[in-house]
């Protein structure tokens, strides 16, 4: 049989990190295949290397069963392969069709001939893609961009389509929509890769699972003879539990409530929207949305970091509102936000742990000299704590990998001894295990009686975790769900819009009854 | 096809980049050995005077010693301010203005400055010239923090303006015009009265100026200010991450306006302090520090200590090419130029050698 691709023995290392040792991994024409591994585990590399990013140190490549050697993103054009990565590679300012008509070759000289339009427009209605072509980048939704990217690689002719974490970023609905796209587009006889560490969506979508560990190959699997656990042992590598625990509490008094907050985001469009919520000590209130629909900004104005345009913020009886950050993390809010490159905000990466550990509390001594000793003492109790994984207290956090990075900015956060933590995607790109010991860290916090608010992306994870979860779109607060008593369909359709379940059946979302505020602050 | 690519090396010893940069000194230094055999001139004879600076054989020695001096000082503090505010990644690359400024500020000071005694003419020339400059650093700071402006290019282009406001005063006679010699026809630069001019510890005939006790104390005092200074802390957390240390509630405008103004006030005072050792002004008195200094600081990847003995090097380089260009006819202060261009810029290529290596791609075996 000739396979679409077909990789020997590849082999690529970055200094002294081999991210993939002699991987080999075939797709057939008219196949999907999967590729799972954990985070770090060469997936991404792997890609790169076929989509002429990178070159193997060592090993062959094989299209079509013809050797072949991928020396730039050009060549691998030219191979008929095409590759969507996680993050959009579109030029914001113009349009769908300006985007997909850059990359073109050999079409003429003008950008907006009729024949470029037909042609996209059909390989569009074949696909089954809707999209507004004279539609700029910059006002399109998340999967407007993807769908997008991947009817770009469709116009240039890619026979072999590799794409990235494509779900990452997508609700339910949308998953459904793309996963209708790649069974077409496999009905046409093209070849999938897609990259993941879904387990579900493995199991719905491929034909056939290839799995990497730690840059080596596992194996491959037929998805009908395989299961979730099957896969998760290969991916890990031995036998785990795949069950969040959620501990139940006496919950206590609405430690922060927060009533009709609207904040504007840095291009002073709304980003909060009137939003009311409270959290009590001993719970973790979850926030689900789509990416980029408040959450940042909401998290922002919370630590004080970002002014709010009206509403209140009262912690424990007492407003917030207008104290400097550091007075706020005083009263015992601390926030900790992961974003995408997960390093950027919490942590400065040259620097130490001991210095990482002392950002905010380094003023807190007399004198102009840093207490250096004891914030080195501070970063050994939180390293045995959390098991941080360093070779010492003094290894500059990048130095690191992804879990024990989290877990030094966790363990900061909670080593101030706050009642309201306030954490954005602390998992963000984590291996399970790690993840794990993450929600571990956060299920002691919530024993102590601290309230949580857990911004995240994964809803199955949220649905376990959380006690409550509120859902947010375009900044407005669509609905506050018990996770007992909600799907992830419903929490999907809240995200998007669809669902709006506010002040329903005669509840009053948001707003507490043994609320701290007086009658005459509400109406103020 | 490429069969070649560079690999970043995982560790950095500090042996290989001293071998890696005494390959690049030993290349260039062959090659302007063969421009200096072309000229007709020995180069171990060359390389000799440069590297004794001209005090082998000279009864006035100590002549070299306070002239390199003289050229190491300002490239001291100089390098030790950018690396202050590169440390913050802030692109001050306005040495050579804010020099300018501090020189000219200092010498109003020196030249209106008859009758009072040396030290506190010294010390206002100081303050002149720091004030002045460190309101500079901070104008060029605040248009950053408030509007976002590229400092790169702002302080580019303060160098500019200050060189042709200099070049102005220099060549303006007029009667406010006190900068001028006023028995001259054509326009020269005066020199300063007795008072304005640096004076140092007597050594036998060597002086041992006082510049260059306060640029020493200057470097210890960085270096426990960057390394062990709460201030120090929150200049290496913004260069590492704004806005992590924007969510750790610091002022990072607060601390941006501070640690230029720190900066720029440091490179005036080099400039009083080059000025008044100089006992005049000219539109030459950076001596280029402003563009040598990034060298320098880059070269020592911002490392106090490593500025310090860079500085060192750098300086004997610069001092002893001089010297030894005055011995031979055939060449001139710009064959100076030429070889100390010539060695720095191998010696960069050299830290790069140091820092990445070259990979022989592997063909691909047939399985």
């Amino acid at each position: 049989m000739e396979y679409a691709i077909e990789l020997k023995n590849i082999s690529k290392s970055f200094g002294p990190v081999a991210a993939n040792k002699n991987i080999n991994l075939s797709l057939a024409k008219g196949e999907i295949l999967a590729l799972l591994g954990e985070n770090g585990s060469g997936k991404t590399t792997l890609m790169n290397m076929l989509s002429g990013i990178y070159m193997p140190d060592s090993g062959s490549i094989f299209i079509d069963g013809k050797r072949v050697q991928i020396n730039s993103p050009e060549d691998s054009g030219k191979l008929g392969i095409g590759m969507v990565h996680q993050h959009f590679k579109l030029v914001e300012r113009f349009t769908a069709l300006e985007n997909i008509r850059i990359g073109m070759r050999g079409e003429g000289r003008f950008l907006h001939g009729n024949e470029v339009r037909n042609k996209i427009e059909n390989t569009a209605s074949r696909f089954g893609f809707e999209i507004d072509l004279d539609k700029k980048v910059a006002n399109m939704a998340v999967s407007e961009k993807q769908t997008l990217e991947i009817l770009k690689v469709l116009c240039y002719g890619a026979k072999i389509i590799i794409l990235d974490e494509p779900t990452a970023v997508l609700t339910v609905q949308e998953i459904d929509r793309l996963f209708n796209v790649l069974r077409r587009m496999k009905n046409e006889g093209h070849s999938i890769i897609i990259i993941t560490h879904k387990l579900n969506e493995v199991m719905e979508i491929s034909d056939r699972v290839t799995v990497l560990r730690h840059g080596d190959y596992i194996g491959t699997v037929n998805t009908k003879e395989t299961n979730d656990k099957e896969l998760t042992e290969l991916m890990v590598g031995r036998k785990i539990t795949l069950n969040i625990d959620r501990p139940v509490i006496e919950k206590t008094h609405p430690l922060l409530e927060i009533r009709d907050l609207t904040v504007k985001n840095d291009e002073g469009a709304i980003a909060v929207d009137h939003i009311n919520f409270y959290i009590r000590g001993g719970e973790i209130l979850g926030v689900a949305g789509i990416a980029g629909s408040g959450q940042k900004e909401l998290c922002e104005a919370i630590a004080g970091l970002r002014k709010i345009e009206e509403g209140h913020m009262i912690h424990e009886g007492e407003s917030i509102v207008g104290m400097s950050p550091k007075k706020i993390l005083e009263h015992g809010i601390s926030m900790s936000f992961i974003p995408e490159d997960r390093l950027g905000m919490g942590l400065a990466p040259s620097l130490s742990i001991t210095d990482n550990m002392i950002l905010k509390s380094y003023n807190d001594t007399k004198g102009i000299f840093v207490d250096r000793k004891s914030a080195r003492e501070e970063a050994q109790k939180v390293i045995r704590k959390l098991e941080i994984n360093t070779p010492s207290a003094d290894t500059p956090v990048r130095r690191l990998s992804g879990g024990n990075v989290q877990k030094v900015l966790l363990g900061r956060e909670i080593k101030s001894g706050p009642n309201v933590l306030i954490t954005a995607y602390p998992v963000r790109g984590l291996d399970i295990n790690s993840s794990y010991t993450i929600y571990d860290i956060l299920n002691g916090e919530k024993k102590k009686g601290v309230g949580i608010l857990f911004v995240g992306e994964d809803l199955d994870v949220m649905l376990s975790l959380c006690d409550k979860i509120m859902v947010i779109c375009h900044g407005k607060l669509q609905g506050v769900v018990n996770s007992d008593h909600t799907t992830k369909e419903e929490i999907g359709l809240m995200m998007t819009g669809t669902l709006n379940i506010v002040n329903k059946e005669g509840k009053t979302d948001g707003i507490a009854k043994d609320s701290a505020f007086t009658d005459e602050e509400v109406k103020a | 096809m490429k069969k070649y690519h560079l690999v970043r090396r995982a560790d950095s010893k500090i042996q290989r980049t001293l071998i890696y940069y005494a390959i690049g000194i030993l290349v260039s230094l062959s090659i302007c050995g063969i421009l200096l055999l072309i000229l007709g001139i020995n180069p171990f004879q060359y390389y000799g005077k440069m590297l004794t600076i001209g005090l082998v054989g000279n009864r006035y020695g100590y002549k070299s010693i306070e002239g390199l001096l003289k050229v190491f000082v300002p490239l001291l503090i100089t390098s030790l301010a950018l690396s202050l505010s590169f440390k913050m990644r802030f692109w001050n690359i306005g040495g050579e203005g804010e020099f300018l400024i501090g020189a000219i500020c200092a010498s109003i000071v020196a030249f209106n400055s008859s009758g009072l005694p040396n030290f506190v003419t010294v010390v206002l020339m100081c303050l002149a010239a720091m004030l002045s400059s460190g309101i500079i650093g901070i104008a060029i700071a605040a248009l950053k923090v408030r509007f976002n402006t590229n400092e790169t290019l702002m302080t580019l282009m303060l160098n500019y303006i200050m060189l042709y406001v200099i070049r102005y005063i220099g060549d303006t006679k007029a009667d406010w015009n006190f900068f001028l010699r006023e028995d001259s026809e054509r326009p020269i630069f005066g020199s300063f009265p007795e008072s304005a001019v640096m004076k140092g510890i007597p050594l036998g005939k060597f002086t041992l100026l006082w510049s260059v006790i306060i640029a020493v104390l200057l470097t210890a005092i960085i270096f426990v200010y960057l390394k062990y200074t709460k201030q120090g802390f929150e200049v290496s957390v913004v260069g590492d991450s704004s806005a992590t240390a924007r969510y750790a509630g610091m002022n990072v405008g607060k601390i941006i306006l501070r640690t230029m103004f720190i900066s720029s006030a440091l490179i005036g005072l080099a400039a009083a302090l080059a000025v008044s050792s100089a006992g005049t002004i000219s539109d030459t008195i950076t001596n280029d520090v402003g563009w040598t200094g990034i060298i320098v600081a880059w070269l020592s990847k911002l490392s106090i200590p490593a500025v310090f003995v860079t500085s060192i090097l750098i300086s004997i380089l610069q001092y002893g090419c001089q010297a030894a260009a005055t011995q031979y006819p055939a060449i001139d202060v710009n064959f100076a130029d030429l070889l100390q261009g010539i060695i720095l810029f191998s010696v960069l290529v050299a830290d790069f050698a140091a820092n990445f290596r070259i990979v022989k791609k592997e063909e691909a075996k047939n399985v």
